[in-house]
């Protein structure tokens, strides 16, 4: 039993550390922003130069064969940095949905270039009646000579925007919440009846609403098996809490030593700030709630590398604590900064609603605790 | 990083669980002549009598690892009654700061618990601010012994204590860390008057120690005169991760999960219940966490690391958390655990309220969670000490 990195462990941290510091600054980042896409090509195609693209797949696949713990290191370095580059929805959706789904040609097909960089995927799995639950599917695949006929409204499809392809949920059997029924598909984005409609969210990224009218899929672009689809969609969920969830625990250290340093500069009253006893026990509590949930994270990223059987519900717990442990640090951040935690010019408000989006996505700290406690 | 335990540690697993199937206490067996005798067994499977002693002075040496199996195996095994004060708190001082002679005097009568041992640190006066304490401890002018006087408080077990661990001043011209002066000397003398003080749960374990002229012969002093502080500060950081008890609420939290299901309420029971079943999971959801900060904090001391930051919340944690499953056990018994200890309604209501009212406690004593958020503000925050 034992917490340390292998070599290559601590080089991904140390290379991803180096690439946040020097091309992460606030200003750097909100020129990315505003930029066509939504974030630097450049960056993204470094991200696939270091090898990072390729880090969740298996050699066979043409990727890295790096395991649950190199991609905690990578997000959580990434949280540090509130990275914009669409590593999580290109990366960790569409190409989870894919390794696990897609038949070998298809793979061969995808997969090397979503690993260096010239393919971008997108995971269209939300509906706006469905709140935060993956099975609640309403757009449908209608089954037409040798493929299948699309209908619907996919909802918040992040990244979909510069997407290539995206893998979409449909329901092909069953009823409107049932979990057997559910096909996934790939289809092109720029296929026919497909409409994107692309927007920045609040933390800086980019979503699309996806609406899918008689579009044409062939039944080799199906992803496992017919009915089928939602035991991958929650695989891929569950990636994605953990990557999420290591990119808020980045996201947190910054914040609570950012207040550290910040108060310790402030003066008031004639005093630093970080003078009164009331402010040092907030931070205190910031940075406890900070290590509960990195200890959490690491617990719930061993037991999904080694595939035990109670990863699922210690992935409820660790969304659970991050979602709420997350915001509690990142409002505090805020109060402590007093009215410069209100402006753009300072980072910490931009960490606060970049862990707001974290909580909301792939279920809340309530959602989670709900699941967890069933 | 892995969370598989090594074929060694799973072999030791089993030689600990052996050992305590082996050594359970059988109905009908004299419990005293048990106690011992169970001691004794555990020395001679290499000083798992004393799991935390060092090898030096007979303990297992002991990984991190195995420590913490040992502890996760005692939380559901019957250990025999045992008091920390000898064992975990005064013996560490002793072979850390204590001469030779002082080693070979104490330390086998503490391993055999032959000597019950009570701590004579908090005054009257000094509480969370330990070191503004006043006993005074003057030695005599040919320098052969010293005559101690002044009030003890929150002393446990003093009513059965045979020795004191104490802190008394010695010199009060500097700041007052410094002229606190660590001595030990025998509970049943001239000059001490032990009093009870009843705690909320009834019980009575704490005491007020008065001390009247008490003569304490120079030999009985540990390391150097006014440097008592930094010796049992040394030891507060030994006791405060020892209060962390996370494998003993994992424990915990399933008897109240049992208690609350055994609780009937319409078709189901208080576990069906949202909101009370919410309460629960996000307490073992901490718990949860907590159990990796836990291995965390030990990891790095197996690494030979000095603790990490995360050690340091391990007591403030843990504490809470006891205290959540102690009320929420009172929650489950509703209204019977107003029967106080009758046995009316549930069964488990007799005795969740004494441990609830027990448990307020966790959060003021080995230094009150306050001062412990300001000794994490001071040594990981970096910051300076508040006064405001």
């Amino acid at each position: 039993m034992n917490f340390e990195l292998t070599n290559e462990q601590q080089m991904l941290q140390d290379s991803v550390a180096r690439f946040i510091q020097d091309n992460y600054d606030l200003e750097s980042r909100a020129k990315s922003a505003a930029s066509k896409s939504g974030f630097s090509q450049d960056h993204w195609q470094t991200m696939a130069d270091l090898g990072w693209l390729g880090l969740g797949f298996d050699e066979a696949d043409g990727g890295f064969g790096g395991g649950h713990v190199d991609i905690m290191l990578l997000m959580e370095q990434f949280g540090k940095g509130l990275v914009l580059e669409p590593l999580l929805a290109s990366v960790i959706l569409g190409g989870g949905a894919l390794k696990r789904g897609a038949c070998a040609e298809l793979k061969t097909e995808i997969l090397p270039g979503l690993i260096d960089g010239s393919r971008q995927l997108a995971l269209a799995y939300a509906e706006e009646q469905a709140h935060f639950d993956l099975h609640d599917v309403i757009t449908t695949a209608r089954s037409k000579d040798d493929g299948f006929i699309i209908n619907g409204h996919k909802s918040m499809v992040l990244h979909a925007g510069t997407a290539d392809q995206i893998v979409v949920s449909a329901r092909t059997s069953g009823g409107q919440i049932d979990e057997n029924g559910i096909s996934l598909f790939l289809i092109d984005a720029d296929a026919e009846g497909v409409k994107r409609e692309n927007f920045p969210t609040v933390d800086g990224l980019q979503a699309c609403e996806v609406t899918l009218k008689d579009v044409i899929v062939g039944s080799n672009r199906l992803l496992g098996e017919l009915d089928d689809g939602f035991a991958i969609l929650n695989n891929v969920a569950t990636d994605a809490i953990l990557a999420l969830s290591a990119e808020a625990v980045g996201a947190m250290e910054i914040l609570y030593k950012d207040t550290v340093e910040y108060t310790q500069q402030r003066e008031q009253f004639g005093h630093p700030l970080a003078d009164f006893q009331v402010l040092q026990h907030r931070m205190v509590e910031m940075f406890m709630e900070y290590e509960q949930c990195k200890s959490l994270l690491y617990r719930a990223t061993m037991e999904a590398a080694q595939g035990s059987a109670t990863t699922q519900r210690t992935v409820h717990a660790l969304k659970h604590l991050v979602g709420k442990s997350g915001i509690f640090i990142a409002e505090n951040a805020v109060q402590l900064h007093g009215g410069m935690g209100m402006t753009e010019e300072l980072r910490i408000g931009h960490y606060l609603k970049r862990m707001i989006v974290i909580d909301a996505q792939f279920g809340n700290a309530d959602y989670h605790l709900q699941k967890f406690a069933a | 990083m892995d969370i598989e335990l090594g074929s060694e540690d799973l072999a030791f697993r089993e030689d600990v669980r052996g050992f305590f199937a082996e050594n359970a206490y059988k109905a009908g067996e004299d419990y005293n002549v048990w106690r011992l005798e169970w001691f004794k067994k555990a020395a001679q499977m290499g000083g798992w009598d004393v799991p935390k002693w060092s090898k030096e002075f007979g303990g297992p040496g002991w990984t991190p690892t195995q420590h913490y199996i040992w502890e996760q195996e005692t939380a559901t095994a019957t250990l025999p009654w045992d008091m920390p004060f000898g064992i975990g708190m005064v013996a560490p001082i002793i072979m850390a700061y204590g001469n030779e002679e002082q080693q070979k005097r104490f330390l086998p009568d503490i391993r055999a618990r032959k000597v019950n041992w009570c701590q004579g640190y908090s005054e009257p006066g000094a509480g969370s601010d330990l070191a503004a304490l006043k006993t005074k401890a003057v030695l005599s002018e040919d320098g052969t012994h010293y005559t101690v006087n002044g009030t003890k408080i929150w002393t446990t077990m003093a009513q059965i204590a045979d020795w004191i661990f104490c802190l008394t001043r010695t010199d009060d011209s500097g700041i007052k860390q410094e002229g606190i002066t660590f001595l030990l000397f025998p509970m049943k003398q001239k000059g001490i008057e032990v009093k009870p003080i009843i705690t909320l749960g009834g019980a009575h374990s704490v005491n007020m120690v008065y001390f009247t002229d008490v003569s304490v012969p120079v030999e009985n002093r540990i390391g150097e005169e006014g440097k008592g502080w930094t010796y049992a500060k040394g030891l507060l950081q030994h006791e405060r991760t020892g209060l962390a008890g996370i494998s003993r609420s994992i424990v915990a939290l399933e008897k109240l999960k049992e208690q609350a299901s055994s609780v009937k309420r319409g078709n189901g029971s208080l576990m069906d219940e949202p909101s009370f079943r919410a309460k629960v999971a996000e307490l073992e959801i901490d718990l949860m966490a907590s159990e990796y900060t836990e291995l965390r904090s030990l990891a790095s001391a197996s690494a030979g690391s000095a603790p990490g930051p995360e050690s340091s919340i391990l007591k403030l944690k843990g504490t809470e958390i006891q205290q959540r499953i102690a009320k929420l056990t009172v929650e489950a018994g509703g209204i019977y655990s107003a029967a106080w200890g009758r046995g009316v309604g549930h069964k488990f209501a007799k005795a969740g309220m004494g441990g609830y009212l027990a448990s307020r406690a966790f959060t003021i004593y080995g230094g009150a969670s306050e001062v412990q958020k300001d000794v994490i503000a001071k040594n990981v925050l970096g910051l300076k000490r508040s006064t405001t």
